[in-house]
């Protein structure tokens, strides 16, 4: 299980660097955000496999770990929340679910004529839809979260001067 | 203080800016703070109304009782994290240190001049990764060995099929059909038959392009009450994992003569 666990956390790290690296990341942010996506990633496993969590609130605790942990690293390097989180975030993106979706709609309009066919492949949409719109939800909720609980902090992670008491109003 | 030119020279400023923010996929707030923090720093106050690809924006100077307004199209470009936080420093900088105009500009020309990470290596990077996620789907060595080789392959055409200036739901139809039939094509060489897990592979040779990043900003706009761009990012994501599938049906099509994996 460990075994498996880290397996998983350093394919979710390099798939966070590669699909991260298509948005042109910062160059100082690559290692901060294969952390993140390690660590996420191997929660949200543990959470579904040893306690059993389903896939959305298993995403949701885990996404929150990483909104957190985007803030304190965002600090550290200068780079928005958003700059580390989203790449981070996207092994989670259920690209599997959405597609699956669509093709049961397709599938569902071929068997239009058999209808306990068809009720199949409606129910394989709704499933998936569901998963895909709840995990979306989720893992982009748990990550902006602590924005908006440290909305001044997340503010002002890009500013350069020790002045940070000067309050802006925007 | 501000002459008509002044404030229409940083009028045109922050329209570009804001323009070049929001196509790099940063989420509306951010690009209104930014922009707001800058003309802060000008004594000048900033109104802004974002749409799907459009921005209107006036700018206002309360001591001379003058206005400016501008329209200015959403640039389309790539998404650029780089951009985002270096555009958001540039804001701070503006705010603390009083940067005139000029100096701004400088700096934006700068930062914009900036290269971005090189093609091959970003190829490379995204095969590895797709690589990596069908290894989370399930997925064997074998199959990871497909989908890297297939998502490579992929990520080539998309590139070539960009400098030709295609559509880009049109490219994503043409580069999906184009991985998953040299995924499927490779798994029924001889050599390979029946040793990898085709179904994850194939499931998965596509997945490079899912519009992650619009997926969660869209949602991001959403909850910041910018429901109107960010139903617009969503829709746009929705469209590229249509034509994703569209993609990979011609392909399930071609090879195996139905849909099911």
């Amino acid at each position: 299980m460990i075994e498996e666990t880290i397996i998983r956390a350093l394919c979710a790290a390099f798939a966070a660097l590669g699909f991260g690296a298509v948005s042109n990341p910062s160059r100082r942010s690559l290692p901060f955000i294969m952390v993140l996506a390690a660590v996420g990633y191997a929660l949200r496993y543990q959470l579904m496999q040893t306690l059993g969590f389903d896939i959305a609130t298993a995403t949701l605790a885990a996404s929150l770990l990483m909104g957190f942990g985007s803030l304190w690293l965002g600090g550290r390097i200068r780079c928005p929340m958003t700059t580390l989180y989203i790449p981070a975030l996207l092994p989670f993106v259920p690209g599997m679910y959405a597609y699956k979706a669509v093709f049961s709609i397709i599938l569902f309009m071929q068997n239009i004529n058999a209808p306990a066919e068809a009720f199949l492949h409606l129910n394989d949409f709704f499933l998936n839809i569901i998963v895909t719109v709840t995990v979306i939800l989720c893992m982009t909720v748990g990550a902006s979260l602590p924005m908006f609980i440290f909305s001044r902090r997340a503010k002002s992670l890009t500013r350069r001067t020790a002045n940070k008491k000067t309050i802006f109003r925007g | 203080m501000y002459q008509s030119a002044k404030l229409k020279e940083t009028t045109g400023f922050i329209a570009d800016y804001a323009a070049v923010l929001l196509g790099a996929g940063v989420h509306c707030t951010r690009v209104l703070r930014n922009s707001r923090r800058i003309c802060e720093a000008y004594g000048l106050e900033l109104t802004m109304t974002i749409f799907a690809s459009n921005i209107i924006l006036t700018l206002s100077d309360p001591e001379q009782d003058e206005i400016c307004t501008e329209v200015v199209h959403i640039r389309q470009i790539p998404v650029s994290f780089e951009l985002n936080a270096e555009l958001s420093a540039l804001s701070w900088k503006v705010f603390d240190n009083k940067l005139n105009i000029a100096q701004v500009k400088e700096e934006y020309s700068q930062i914009m001049q900036k290269p971005r990470m090189n093609n091959w290596l970003v190829t490379l990077l995204v095969s590895v990764a797709n690589a990596c996620f069908c290894r989370l789907f399930g997925g064997d060595l074998g199959s990871m060995g497909l989908v890297f080789v297939s998502t490579f392959a992929g990520y080539l055409l998309l590139r070539f099929i960009k400098k030709l200036g295609i559509d880009h739901s049109l490219a994503v139809i043409l580069v999906s059909f184009f991985s998953s039939f040299t995924c499927l094509g490779l798994a029924s060489l001889p050599v390979l038959a029946g040793q990898v897990n085709v179904t994850v592979a194939v499931a998965t040779s596509v997945l490079f392009m899912v519009p992650g990043v619009p997926l969660i900003t869209g949602v991001i706009d959403m909850f910041e009450n910018h429901v109107l761009i960010g139903f617009a990012r969503l829709m746009r994501a929705i469209l590229i994992v249509l034509c994703l599938a569209v993609g990979l049906s011609i392909s399930m099509v071609i090879f195996r003569g139905s849909l099911l994996l």
